[in-house]
């Protein structure tokens, strides 16, 4: 199966499905964006100066510090019997939706939160400044702690491959024999091998974390706010003229990530030339620093250990004033409320379970027919779907959708789920897929074994812990779509984010926090079982 | 599609018309609606608020035989922008049959032809609204109504917060800055354009002004930097005592709100005057909160309900809107126990046996001296008070 039939069928099926909707709603959105009037009100609103840089700021920095705790963690656990558990820790972590988590850290670091409670009390709570600061590092640590989970997974699944791992260990005894040291043999060897695979998962936790809404008006600034949390104002009001800017700010902010991406490009093959002397030199001795890794994770788990309980005990909590530890009333409400409206909890699980699974179809049928050189359009378009604002696409999904007479069905509303998902399932698989070393196929035809044959009993295999972990991101991206198919649901329809977002705009804590733990519950079994179907039959010699 | 954007625009038009001929017919309509699913768009972001309108979507059903759904939404906008999408797509049968709005989603509808009516004066139930008594039932944001929205309830600009804490609440937006400067950090408001945020930024304009005659009328530019210097002057003096030194400010009113309940604020405010009231109830806030308003009135206006050009269950929709003005449905809305939202009807309208079914009763956090409701100043003050807001506080 490598050209003619499979190769048009795959392009066609992934035009069709996902990029007509998709070239819709960005040929609307460039519609809307492309206007003299909004573009001089957005460059004269006053917060613009800050409110962009802050963005980039915010996002780059989280996505570092989630980046080297990833890291860090893998250089410090992997190959020993504690990184197949560290996993569970992992998809308990993953699952627990963004908002969420930043409604949980931000209980515990906030003046009146759990952290003062226990360890300043008094009878009124201290002026700390330590959520919603000017600098957004309080929302810097959220990012960081809710995308390290993300990148250990994505790591993960690529050491847990059948082609990857056992390659990887033959390197690590090689570096060793020359006399580096276990952190020399990282940092040299393994870790550039494995972020080049992983480039466009880091990528597009860059992109969320510059373009993160929910989180951002929780914890992040106020005066100014991240531009996209102006951007989403704008897009939000009911005035035309002003979702305009908001588009305007939405094209402004994609501009500014290609600008800044292509600058960390240069600057890393810049550097690339410098370090190419530390990277070929040694041997050194340097060694794995154990202790701080293990505090570090130590340190992590213990922080969502700690949101998570706060969650809890905030879907229980009616009065819950400083400095109490407790809450003064419980009120079961919220849980009551859920339990009673079962129907949009098992629409959302069809739909994620049908859309994941197209998905993983689709993008597995795409990387195995097409060739590689089609990838670079495809990447791009999911990358510019994830990188604009959900809500600045709906409004042309939406009007597509009413043409074909979709709005209100269930099929627009499984198309509405799939986009999405589609382009984080592309994401995850194409590194593995890309990368996969070609000369399994050399060995297989040798054999004579057909395509088919060697793709279930070879490939696949092998690659089983990319795909599952592919299906587990699909599915729990499906479970928390909000916009835009709210807008094509058209209200014939309710899952469980549009249930919990809507009661969660009266600012009830505890509907948002029993919701929140609701929307995380399904996600964590995906990633459970994903790991386990994933995890690598081979006990690899290792150290 | 098969409809012309310009056949379906004749149509828009003409169905003010039909509006007209049906008006001799209530019966008519009610027949017509028999049958019918209304598709009601409403804020969902409350519990009581969602249980009160499916006790009215049993009502109808019982009654009327109309099935009535609601679609839950996080923000009206979005409804507004949906319905926009559908009429430029041409699609007469649109996804929205009733839509519960105000204030700049109003306008905005209004203003680019997306609402069915005029409807209200047909409605057998709109005789009891009191319009004299409470003029925002007649201009919504100062935006004349002209029958295209069915009055529904009432909210007034309330502040809240612990008696236990507060000996005695500011009456005045002077005595709020005394008050902030006793109790530096403890008090904050929501960062304009966020429309609680907005309505304290009117509330400071309406008490500061020199001649609220103004208020009710356009105004330019020039003319509001001139008109709002003693607002901006108080701004610039309660500032430095504000949560944060007036440098951050919250996001939203549910933020105020629960920072409030958390210790942090000593003052929270809302636009629902019985929001306080439902806390206590609920268990969120403690037995010993009390509301209260300024002693010379806070902003005030009236919600509604409206129905967009392209509806479906047009007929149906009418009739849901009667009965949400019926004394029946409107004394059960008004009941702090149900949801606690003030009435639009004028009791002294209905026949005594209706008149009773609204005897009020003191409630632990319901307002003590309800004061004046103050009419909004004209829509033209929106983005000039956040113009100004941002410029000088915004970075």
């Amino acid at each position: 199966m490598r050209f003619g039939v499979a190769q048009s069928f795959g392009i066609g099926l992934v035009a069709f499905l996902w990029g007509l909707p998709l070239a819709a709603s960005l040929a609307a959105f460039a519609a809307t964006a492309l206007d003299f009037a909004a573009w001089n009100s957005l460059l004269h609103h006053p917060q613009l100066p800050e409110a962009l840089p802050l963005s980039l700021w915010t996002g780059t920095a989280g996505l570092a510090a989630a980046l080297a705790a990833a890291l860090l963690v893998t250089m410090g656990f992997y190959g020993t019997a504690h990184w197949q558990k560290l996993q569970t820790s992992t998809a308990v972590g993953l699952s627990i939706p963004h908002l969420a988590f930043a409604i949980g850290f931000g209980f515990l670091v906030m003046p009146s939160g759990f952290l003062a409670r226990l360890f300043v009390g008094g009878s009124e709570p201290p002026q700390w400044v330590t959520a919603q600061d000017p600098l957004g590092l309080a929302l810097i640590a959220c990012l960081a702690l809710k995308e390290t989970p993300f990148l250990i997974a994505m790591i993960w699944s690529v050491l847990a491959q059948g082609d990857v791992g056992p390659a990887l260990a033959g390197h690590w005894r090689s570096a060793r024999s020359l006399g580096h040291g276990a952190g020399s043999v990282w940092l040299r060897v393994l870790l550039p091998q494995i972020v080049a695979r992983l480039r466009w998962p880091i990528a597009i936790v860059w992109v969320y974390g510059v373009t993160v809404v929910d989180m951002a008006l929780v914890i992040g600034p106020t005066q100014p706010p991240t531009l996209a949390v102006i951007v989403w104002a704008d897009l939000n009001n009911a005035a035309e003229d002003i979702n305009a800017r908001g588009s305007a700010g939405a094209m402004l902010m994609t501009l500014a990530l290609a600008a800044a991406a292509a600058l960390a490009w240069l600057a890393v093959s810049l550097a690339g030339k410098k370090m190419r002397r530390f990277m070929t030199g040694g041997p050194s001795s340097f060694g794995v620093p154990k202790t701080s890794t293990t505090l570090l994770t130590a340190a992590m788990i213990a922080i969502y250990s700690l949101v998570l309980f706060t969650l809890s005990g905030m879907s229980l909590a009616g009065y819950w004033p400083y400095p109490r530890l407790v809450p003064d009333t419980v009120r079961f409400a919220a849980w009551q409320g859920l339990i009673a409206n079962g129907g949009p909890v098992v629409l959302s699980l069809m739909l994620a379970l049908t859309s994941s699974a197209l998905a993983l179809g689709l993008v597995v049928l795409w990387l195995e027919a097409v060739p590689a050189r089609w990838d670079r359009a495809l990447t791009i378009s999911a990358v510019a779907s994830l990188t604009l604002p959900a809500i600045a696409m709906a409004s042309g999904q939406y009007r597509f959708f009413l043409e074909l007479h979709l709005t209100g069905t269930q099929l627009g509303l499984f198309l509405a789920h799939f986009i999405p998902v589609f382009a984080y399932v592309f994401i995850v698989l194409k590194g593995p897929f890309r990368t996969f070393d070609p000369r399994f196929q050399a060995v297989a035809h040798g054999l004579n074994a057909g395509a088919l044959r060697f793709w279930v009993s070879v490939k696949a295999p092998l690659l089983k812990a990319a795909i599952a972990i592919a299906a587990a991101v699909g599915f729990s991206v499906s479970m928390v779509q909000f916009v835009p198919a709210q807008l094509i649901a058209a209200g014939r329809f309710s899952t469980l984010p549009m249930e919990a977002v809507t009661l969660a705009s009266g600012g009830s804590r505890s509907l948002t926090a029993a919701y929140a733990l609701a929307l995380a519950v399904l996600p964590m079994f995906a990633f459970l079982l994903a790991q386990m179907l994933g995890h690598s039959r081979w006990r690899l010699a290792w150290n | 599609m098969g409809i012309s954007r310009r056949l379906f625009l004749a149509l828009a038009a003409a169905s003010p018309l039909s509006a007209h001929s049906w008006a001799a017919d209530w019966a008519a309509i009610e027949a017509e609606a028999r049958g019918q699913t209304v598709y009601f768009n409403a804020w969902a972001g409350s519990e009581t608020i969602n249980a009160y309108i499916a006790w009215a979507g049993q009502q109808v059903a019982q009654r009327f035989g109309i099935t009535l759904r609601h679609v839950k939404i996080a923000d009206t906008a979005e409804v507004v922008r949906r319905v926009r999408d559908e009429v430029k797509a041409g699609k007469l049968e649109g996804s929205v049959d009733l839509v519960w709005i105000n204030g700049e989603n109003f306008r905005a509808m209004k203003a680019d032809r997306l609402l069915f009516g005029p409807f209200t004066e047909t409605l057998p139930n709109y005789r009891y609204v009191d319009t004299d008594g409470k003029p925002t039932t007649l201009f919504d944001f100062a935006e004349g109504v002209e029958g295209l929205e069915s009055p529904w309830g009432m909210a007034q600009l309330t502040f809240f917060g612990d008696g236990a804490k507060i000996a005695a609440p500011p009456g005045s937006m002077v005595e709020f800055a005394d008050f902030a400067k006793a109790n530096p950090g403890r008090v904050t408001y929501p960062a304009p354009p966020d429309f609680h945020g907005t309505t304290f930024l009117k509330q400071v304009l309406v008490e500061t002004v020199a001649d609220p005659t103004i208020l009710s009328v356009a105004v330019g530019k020039d003319q509001f930097m001139a008109v709002a210097q003693p607002m901006l002057a108080l701004l610039d003096r309660l500032h430095p005592y504000l949560w944060r030194e007036g440098r951050q400010f919250p996001q939203s009113q549910a933020q105020t709100k629960q920072m409030l309940a958390d210790g942090e604020l000593l003052v929270a405010l809302t636009f629902n005057p019985n929001e306080p009231a439902n806390l206590v109830a609920s268990g969120e806030l403690p037995s010993s909160t009390i509301a209260w308003q300024h002693r010379n009135g806070t902003i005030g206006n009236t919600h509604f309900v409206a129905i967009p050009i392209n509806a479906r269950a047009r007929a149906a929709a009418q009739v849901v809107a009667n009965f949400l003005l019926s004394p029946e449905a409107q004394a059960r809305k008004a009941d702090l126990r149900v949801w606690g939202d003030p009435t639009v009807l004028a009791i002294s309208k209905l026949a005594p046996g209706d008149a009773k079914l609204f005897a009020a009763s003191a409630v632990q956090g319901g307002v003590s001296l309800p004061a004046l409701a103050i009419p909004e100043p004209h829509a033209s003050f929106v983005p000039l008070i956040e113009a100004a807001w941002l410029d000088r506080y915004g970075a």
